[in-house]
Parts: structure tokens; C-alpha cells; sequence
């Protein structure tokens, strides 16, 4: 009896050993690149600070309340809200749409599998060079067309009330791809017992799609919304690289605004309350959403 | 097992002690090298790869930003001359770093954060100077430049520029750059146009050239330095280098008759149709204001270094290429000669000290020697040296534009706090797009100006 208990505390112990032994080197990664940058951010935007210098001036809330009231801010932000519902209203449709293609034609679509993903291949700054030399208007491709038919140059990015929209077209070119082959994996969980029930049964591939697979996608569909929500909130590269913000602040992202300030124009200090306060946004946001969708889910 | 669960414990604990170590080993150094607010020559600043600046030498590290030809050839020749010449003695060898333009202001800025600075890097002066010297990352020169003689070599002006505080931080090198503006000599001669003194004069020849079907001004504005330079010499033109002065020291404002005639006289242009469509757009870092210029737009107001540009792109056009001043405003009593630009088209400055410094000054003077001088000349710029005179065609009527010039207003946005000089950017470009009266883009500009004053006051 004795033996007994001591054989499963022995058990017990060495599990746990194991356990620390095991999780050490992903905690010490978590705490030296996770935890320690956002303490540290938080930390940073208490302070007036240039970025290089070693004394920071401690000033309390005052980065923070002019974050509050920062116009700058709130209209990058809202320029992230307007990546963020475009790129939902374009990515996921489009997705969807060519995974259910790609999935009901089967091996024949390989070569379109493999053409669509192309975008997604590319980096994030070659894409935008691309795209800023194809709509150049001193030769690019669309002012060219343009041209051609007697229109005038098309500005797309020179001009405020369009750079934006084009922006989050080459965005949505760019991640298509990537929801695509996301609804791919989806689409493949789905047994093909399913399918063939579903056919024996007598639907048609149409009703298939709507009534069975759909639904059963759900779960996919719903971290994808989540993904693309917390992607576009905290979207930098495409837009430093086509327009860098401007023209004027027109393509003002929240993340290009706080490099910005960090980098550009020495005040770390405010920087930091921005990358703060944009990850307390989007938290809050991505809960919110999450809430939302699992909410409706658990009907 | 006991005793096993606690070797564990102690290794894990010895292993975050020395990760703890590593971190807390960079803090006297981040806390050493900026020495706190004023930076007293010297001392404070144990260099990084050699500690107490000792005799047994070591690695300079050198950062600039010549990636391509010709600055590549230039800014290579005073560190292959130092390390063929003085390495073998001193102990010291110098490492070149070269980073690309676009980025190198922001990995200055991280290495700086880190307390990774190099030794030696080259920046632009103005706003951002002062912070590196704020920040004790640059070291004064005062004493090496009387030592080695070197108040002789570089002309006045630009050691002015590479001053703070009545000490010098920072060695200019490369180029004089003033921004004028530059047109095809044929061109014009076989249309008939010619050079206007005076704006009137100069909005004629652009009514001119619309009637014929040219665009007159090349300008690729996306990254908003380009369009600012209509602004600024239509601001000194129309008031005077005072204006922003004024407005840094805060005694002024910079919202006045002078920066509303700039935001005025930009939008009627842009509604008469002297600038290129899409010309927020357009980027000169693809050469797209060359490339107008080439394909026969009138005149691109530009800095000089487009002159080495030209010359190794297209040397057919290079050889008609001209140059004339921004035209006078009639009837102001603002001096008409003055122009914007940069004496020294980038600085040098240090963070090292003792004889690491010396070392890194020495071979920092190979940038006036009469050897490079002549290399640099050669790639079409005009050194800041006293000696310097070139024979570059296009850079004779440069070199006059030069010498008639009663100051050199340098670029706002160096000139002015990275703060407010990241708001005069974007609010001059939406002179370009009238998405603001000019007013208001006045008036964005001084509140930036405004909160840096209070902040720094």
C-alpha cells in the first residue's frame, strides 16, 4: 500500500519534471520576445524619450492622453477600421469561391491552385514595388491602358480620395491566396463519406456546397474572419512601401503612424503609447468579434 | 529525487542568471555612451568593442549610406586609403557598413536605442544633430579640427552647418547641394524660351509651355521633400530665410502672409497645369523626375546631386544640360539671392573617443584630400572644400548661383525638429492636391512647431 502511493508521487514528480524541462525553452522564448517587448512598450510610453538617448523623462499619462486626443490617430485608426471591413467583404467571398471551385474540379485545377497562390508567394515589398510601378502614371501599366483609349493618366495612389482603395486592392490581391488555400485545408477535413451520402442522397453538387459543406466550414470561416480582422488592424508593409501614408495622411495606417513617430521623428516615447494603445484596440476588438461569432455558433 | 528537482531548479536558475547577465551587461553601456544631457568632450564614452579607448586598437565601424556608384567609389576611398596606409600603425582598421537611404535613418536610430552605435556614421544635420548630440552620440570635434588643419580645407559655411552649440559635431563630405532648377539647354534654345529672373517671367514661359504641350515643371512628389522645395523658396522668396528661423526660435509664426503666398501660388500653378498629373504619385527614388525631364518636360527644380545623377544616366542629355536660380519675387524686400539647400550633402560625425577618435578623424580627412577631391568632382559633385572648383559644365552655373548667394536657407525639413518637419511634409504636398486651404496647411505646420516648443522649450 505504502509502495503504492509513493510509485504515483514518484510518477507525478517526474511528469512535472519533465513538464519544466520541456516547457523552459518555449516560456524563456514567450517572456524574451513576447512578454518582455510588450511590458516593455507599455513601460516606454510613460515616458518622453527620443528613441536613442539613455535618459528617459518620466511624464506619466501625458502620452496617453494626447493619444486620446490625437485626431492623427483616430483617423488612421479609422483608415485600419476601412481595411479591415473591405477585406472581409472582398477576401472571403473570393476564398471561398475559389477553394469550392478548386475543390469540386479536383486534380484537373492543380495549375489554377498553383497560378492563384503565386501573389501569396511574393513579398510583401516586391508586391508593392510591383503594383507601385503598375500604377505609375508615368508609364504604368493601367495609365497606359488608359492612354491608349484616349482617357487620361489614371492616379490612383497621388490621389487622396482613391490611394487608399487601391492600397487595399493590392492588400486583398495579395491574401486572397492565402484564404483560399486556408478553406482548401478546410474543405479537406470534410470526409468524402459526406459527399458521397450527400450524392447518393440525391442532392446536386450546388446543394452540397450550400447546405452541407458550408455550414461544416463554419469553424474555418470564423478564425479566418478573425485572422483577417487582427491582420488588417495591425497592417504596415504594403502601405510603407506604396505610399509610406501619404499623399498627404490620406493611407495613414495606426502602425504607420507609430513608425512614424518612433523612428522618423524621434519621440519613442509617444510611439510606444501608440503600439500600446493600438494593441489594447485590437484585443479588444478581436474579443469582441470572438465573442460575436462563438456566440452565434453555440445556437 | 529531491536533490534531482533541485540541481534543476539551480541549473535553471544559473542559466537566467546569465541570460539576466547579458542584459544587464548592455545597460552601463547604453547609461555610458550618451553621458547624460550635455556631452563633455570625451571621457564618459568607453567605446564599445575596446574598452577605455587603449592603444591595442581595434575595429572603427563606419556607416553610411553609399550602396550605389558613384558614391560608393567616393565614400570607399578615404577607407581603403586608412586601411592600406595608417591600419598597419595605428592598429585601428576601419569597416565600412552601407546601408540603403530609405532605411538607414531608422536602423541609426534602433542601433542608437540599443546603445549600438557605430563609431563613425554619416547623417544630414539640422533636427536630427541636434538630438544625436543631445543624446551624447556625437562627440565634439572643435579641438581635432584645429589640430590637423582642417578649418583650411573645408569651406566655412559648411563647418557652420556641422555646428552646435558654437562646437563642431559633425565633418561635412560629398557635395554642396542647393536646389535649382535644371532644363535642357536644346530644348529651349530650339523653342525659344529663356532663362526668367523673375516669377512673372518664369509664369509666362510655364503659360507658354502648356500652350505648346510641355509639362513645365518635372516633379515627383511622393515622397513630399521634392514638392517642399517649391514651397520653401516661395516662402524665402516671399519673406526671407527669417520666416522659419523665426518660427524655430519662437519668435514668429509660421503663419503669415509669406507661407500663405507659397500654399497660394503652388495651387494656382497646379490648377494651370504646370505640374504632371499624378505628380503625388510620381517617385524621384524611381528617377521619375529625370525621366519627365528627359521626355521633354520644361525644368525640374532638384538638389545639385542630380547633376551626378544625369551625368551617369543619360549622358547624351547631361551634355545639354543647364541650370538657372529660382526666379526673384518682383517687388519684395526679402533678399533675392538666397537659396535652399545643404552646404555638405552629408555629415560625419562620432561616437568614439581618445585615440579611437583621432584615428577615426584621420581617416575621415581623406575625404579632403586633393586626390579625392578631384575623385569626387569627377562623379559630378562639388566637394565642401575651399579648394574645390569644378569644371563639370553644368556645374558652372551652379557655381555661380553659389557664389552670388547671400545665405543658404537649408532644407526645412532638416532644418526644422524631425517632428515638425514630418508635418511641413505632408502638409506642403496637399498644396499639390488642394485637399487644404493654404491657411490651414500654415497653420498645421505652426501647431507642430507650437507643441514642439512647449515640449522642449
Amino acid at each position: 500500500m505504502n509502495n503504492n502511493v509513493s510509485l504515483a508521487q514518484k510518477r507525478r514528480r517526474s511528469y512535472g519534471i519533465c513538464a519544466a524541462v520541456f516547457l523552459f525553452p518555449v516560456l524563456l522564448f514567450l517572456a524574451v520576445y513576447l512578454l518582455y517587448p510588450i511590458i516593455a512598450t507599455f513601460f516606454n510610453s510613460l515616458h518622453q524619450w527620443n528613441g536613442i538617448s539613455a535618459d528617459k523623462k518620466f511624464i506619466g499619462l501625458a502620452n496617453w492622453s494626447k493619444l486620446v486626443t490625437d485626431s492623427d490617430f483616430w483617423r488612421a485608426f479609422w483608415n485600419n477600421i476601412k481595411v479591415m471591413v473591405l477585406s472581409l467583404i472582398v477576401q472571403m467571398p473570393i476564398g471561398i469561391l475559389l477553394a469550392t471551385f478548386l475543390d469540386a474540379v479536383g486534380k484537373k485545377g492543380n495549375a489554377f491552385k498553383a497560378l492563384w497562390f503565386l501573389p501569396m508567394l511574393m513579398s510583401s515589398v516586391a508586391v508593392g514595388y510591383l503594383f507601385r510601378y503598375a500604377l505609375a502614371t508615368n508609364g504604368g501599366i493601367i495609365s497606359s491602358i488608359s492612354q491608349l483609349f484616349g482617357g487620361g493618366v489614371v492616379d490612383l495612389l497621388g490621389n487622396q480620395a482613391t490611394a487608399l482603395y487601391a492600397v487595399i486592392g493590392v492588400v486583398c490581391w495579395q491574401f486572397i491566396p492565402f484564404y483560399m488555400v486556408y478553406y482548401i485545408a478546410g474543405y479537406s477535413s470534410i470526409s468524402p463519406d459526406i459527399y458521397e451520402a450527400s450524392i447518393i442522397d440525391g442532392s446536386t453538387r450546388g446543394q452540397y456546397v450550400r447546405h452541407i459543406a458550408l455550414p461544416l466550414l463554419v469553424p474555418t470561416i470564423k478564425s479566418a474572419i478573425i485572422l483577417s480582422l487582427i491582420g488588417s488592424l495591425k497592417y504596415f508593409d504594403l502601405v510603407y512601401v506604396m505610399t509610406g501614408g501619404g499623399p498627404g495622411t490620406s493611407t495613414e495606417l495606426m502602425a504607420t503612424y507609430m513608425y512614424k513617430n518612433s523612428f522618423d521623428t524621434f519621440n519613442m516615447g509617444y510611439g510606444s503609447a501608440i503600439a500600446a494603445g493600438m494593441f489594447i484596440l485590437i484585443t479588444l476588438f478581436a474579443s469582441i468579434v470572438m465573442r460575436l461569432l462563438n456566440g452565434r455558433g453555440n445556437d | 529525487m529531491k536533490k534531482k528537482l533541485a540541481l534543476l531548479l539551480a541549473a535553471m536558475m544559473l542559466l537566467s542568471l546569465t541570460l539576466a547577465g547579458c542584459g544587464g551587461g548592455k545597460t552601463p553601456n547604453t547609461g555610458n555612451n550618451p553621458g547624460g544631457e550635455t556631452s563633455d568632450p570625451g571621457d564618459n564614452n568607453p567605446s564599445d568593442s575596446n574598452p577605455g579607448g587603449s592603444s591595442n586598437g581595434g575595429t572603427i565601424t563606419f556607416w553610411n549610406i553609399a550602396t550605389d556608384e558613384p558614391d560608393k567609389t567616393v565614400f570607399s576611398y578615404a577607407v581603403d586609403q586608412y586601411n592600406t596606409n595608417d591600419a598597419p600603425n595605428s592598429g585601428f582598421t576601419i569597416e565600412q557598413v552601407s546601408t540603403v537611404n530609405d532605411q538607414y535613418k531608422s536602423k541609426l536610430a534602433v542601433a542608437m536605442g540599443a546603445g549600438e552605435c557605430p563609431d563613425v556614421y554619416t547623417h544630414w544635420t539640422g533636427g536630427s544633430l541636434a538630438e544625436y548630440v543631445k543624446s551624447g552620440y556625437a562627440q565634439d570635434l572643435t579641438e581635432l579640427v584645429d589640430k590637423y588643419g582642417l578649418r583650411d580645407r573645408y569651406t566655412e559655411a559648411s563647418l557652420a552647418q556641422g555646428t552646435v552649440d558654437g562646437k563642431i559635431y559633425a565633418l561635412p563630405t560629398k557635395n554642396n547641394s542647393i536646389a535649382a532648377f535644371f532644363y535642357d539647354k536644346a530644348m529651349w534654345a530650339e523653342k525659344g524660351y529663356e532663362i526668367p529672373t523673375t516669377i512673372a517671367e518664369l509664369e509666362a514661359l510655364c503659360d507658354k509651355m502648356v500652350a505648346d504641350g510641355i509639362v513645365p515643371f518635372a516633379l515627383a512628389n511622393q515622397p513630399q521633400w521634392t514638392g517642399s522645395m517649391y514651397y520653401m523658396y516661395l516662402v524665402t522668396r516671399h519673406g526671407g530665410p527669417d520666416i522659419v528661423t523665426n518660427a524655430y526660435d519662437g519668435s514668429g509664426s509660421l503663419v503669415n502672409d509669406s507661407t500663405i503666398y507659397a500654399g497660394q501660388k503652388i495651387q494656382e500653378w497646379v490648377n494651370k497645369g504646370y505640374f504632371p498629373a499624378g505628380v503625388n504619385s510620381l517617385s524621384p527614388d524611381n528617377g521619375d523626375d529625370r525621366a519627365l525631364l528627359y521626355q521633354g518636360a520644361g525644368m525640374m527644380l532638384q538638389g545639385s546631386w542630380q547633376v551626378g545623377s544625369i551625368k551617369s544616366e543619360n549622358p547624351e542629355f547631361y551634355e545639354n544640360l543647364g541650370c538657372f536660380a529660382f526666379p526673384a519675387l518682383e517687388g519684395s524686400s526679402a533678399d533675392q539671392t538666397a537659396i535652399v539647400g545643404t552646404l555638405g550633402d552629408v555629415f560625419i560625425s562620432f561616437n568614439c573617443t581618445g585615440e579611437k577618435l583621432e584615428e577615426a578623424v584621420k581617416m575621415v580627412s581623406y575625404y579632403s584630400t586633393d586626390e579625392w577631391m578631384k575623385l569626387d568632382i569627377e562623379s559630378g559633385n562639388l566637394p565642401p572644400l575651399k579648394a574645390a572648383t569644378s569644371e563639370e559644365p553644368a556645374w558652372q552655373d551652379l557655381l555661380v548661383i553659389l557664389n552670388d548667394a547671400s545665405a543658404v536657407q537649408l532644407w526645412w525639413d532638416q532644418y526644422l525638429p524631425a517632428a515638425v518637419a514630418d508635418v511641413h511634409k505632408s502638409a506642403s504636398q496637399k498644396c499639390f492636391d488642394a485637399s487644404a486651404t493654404p491657411e490651414a496647411i500654415a497653420q498645421e505646420q505652426q501647431d507642430a512647431m507650437d507643441e514642439y516648443l512647449a515640449q522642449n522649450g
